[in-house]
């Protein structure tokens, strides 16, 4: 199985951080089912062209945030996984965007009446009421 | 590395990454015996001075050695096979001591060598006869596995050793190197000679071999693309000492190039000398356009540095890996 995920290179985000962010939000989303059998750290670091150090570091840190599981010889699986715990979660992944998008906007010098605007023409030109 | 369990992971991989920058690291082999292990090997010749060289490769992984021309890397694989001594300090490989002129017919057993140069005093014969020869001495030799390799490779095994092509010819080496399963794989420069479509062949023979099971490559190389497709670990080599082992994903993550545009008011030259405070920097330039650019070695952490200190970054990009390999060359000479 190949994941849905994508590296970007020229972020300065660590290459492990990248990883399990969007494995995280591929499990809390439900579009990775529990019980899913995820490929071997030897194939995703293949697939993903990193290191095999990277992918243990993201299995075992989701693995301690109870996102999957382990079964010795067979292979890590998607955990069950607490669908409230999931929203909470995916608000707070809207609440760091918005900020980080504030500090760009800050450093770029931009006012809150510019953001203000930026995100309104941004909500308009996706037709979003 | 130490501290993996701690609480929050984003300060502790910021400080690996730190320390990883600007030390060098040992990889984490707690409760692992090392692939093989140097400690404080020194080699004098007339000409060259190898050492002193303190090492350990870590058993499981692939660890690229890197370094320019004539900075120890062969003469690294030689003391490992024990085809020279050291004037002093201790090698391990596989948990044995190497050198110490007992019989070391089983260990070889567990590897597979594949030298920068192939013999030429064999090249009258046959690739067949070189085969039945060499499997004599092993017997974990899988002569399935290794017709399979000669078939993904290309080589016609029938043809004399000296009437092969260069690239055929590193290919049979190969084949020939990985046909007994071995614990451990020493290439030194394997791909020299290989067309592209060959080297790809070869990498995917090689993430094959990892996954036969605890396994180990550690090798030479002036590739980027082999230590990008290839390494975990990256062990830097120049002038007979090893400066530094790095993850690779860590080594390559941290160093970026920013672009940084001045702030309303700020001249290039304000924002160059305020950069020298920028975690990781490395160098800062005007570049031209009220802008500047500056080299760190900590980029996630420089990145945020940035924003807090208001400056805009209007372009980054990675460091390759050879100018990685230069910056910190540059430092340590």
């Amino acid at each position: 199985m190949r994941l849905p995920i994508h590296i970007n290179e020229h972020s300065a985000e660590p290459l492990y951080h990248q990883i399990e962010s969007q494995l995280r939000s591929l499990i809390m989303s439900g579009q990775l089912e529990e019980n899913t059998l995820l490929p071997s750290n030897r194939e995703l670091a293949q697939n993903l062209q990193c290191s095999l150090i990277t992918i243990r570091r993201v299995y075992q840190d989701l693995e301690a945030e109870g996102l999957l599981r382990t079964k010795q010889g067979t292979g890590t699986f998607v955990a069950k996984v607490d669908v409230e715990a999931g929203a909470r979660q995916r608000l707070e992944a809207v609440e760091a965007a918005v900020s980080a998008a504030v500090d760009a906007g800050a450093s770029a010098g931009l006012g809150r009446a510019e953001l203000e605007s930026m995100l309104r023409e941004e909500l308009k030109r996706r037709k979003m009421t | 590395m130490t501290n993996r369990s701690e609480g929050n992971r984003v300060s502790t991989a910021v400080q690996n990454a730190k320390v990883t920058a600007d030390r060098g690291t040992q990889p984490d082999v707690v409760g692992s015996v090392p692939a093989a292990s140097f400690s404080g090997v020194l080699l004098n010749r007339s000409r060259f001075r190898l050492g002193p060289l303190d090492l350990e490769l870590p058993a499981g992984y692939v660890t690229a050695i890197v370094g320019p021309n004539g900075c120890g890397k062969s003469s690294t694989f030689r003391l490992l096979l024990d085809q020279a001594r050291p004037d002093a300090g201790e090698i391990t490989m596989l948990g044995e001591a190497v050198g110490k002129g007992t019989d070391d017919t089983e260990l070889k057993r567990r590897i597979g060598y594949v030298p920068e140069e192939d013999d030429k005093l064999d090249g009258r014969l046959r690739g067949t006869a070189k085969a039945d020869f060499v499997r004599q001495w092993y017997p974990g030799w899988d002569r399935n596995e290794f017709e399979r390799m000669l078939r993904q490779f290309e080589v016609d095994p029938s043809l004399r050793l000296g009437k092969m092509s260069k690239g055929m010819r590193r290919k049979y080496e190969l084949a020939l190197a990985m046909a007994h399963g071995p614990e451990l794989l020493l290439l030194d420069e394997p791909s020299s000679g290989l067309d592209p479509l060959a080297w790809r062949t070869m990498v995917d023979e090689l993430h094959r071999y990892m996954d036969g099971g605890s396994r180990t490559i550690v090798m030479a190389t002036h590739i980027i693309d082999e230590v990008k497709r290839l390494a975990d670990y990256i062990a830097i080599m120049d002038s007979g000492r090893i400066i530094g082992m790095y993850e690779k994903d860590e080594l390559l993550g941290s160093w970026h190039t920013f672009y940084l545009s001045s702030p309303e008011g700020a001249s290039p030259g304000d924002v160059a000398s305020a950069a020298a405070a920028m975690p990781g920097i490395v160098r800062v330039e005007e570049a031209g356009g009220g802008t500047c650019r500056v080299v760190t070695s900590r980029a996630w952490e420089a990145e945020q540095w940035c924003r807090q200190q208001g400056y805009l970054i209007s372009g980054q990009k990675a460091l390759e890996l050879d100018d990685i390999l230069d910056d910190l060359i540059r430092q340590k000479r």
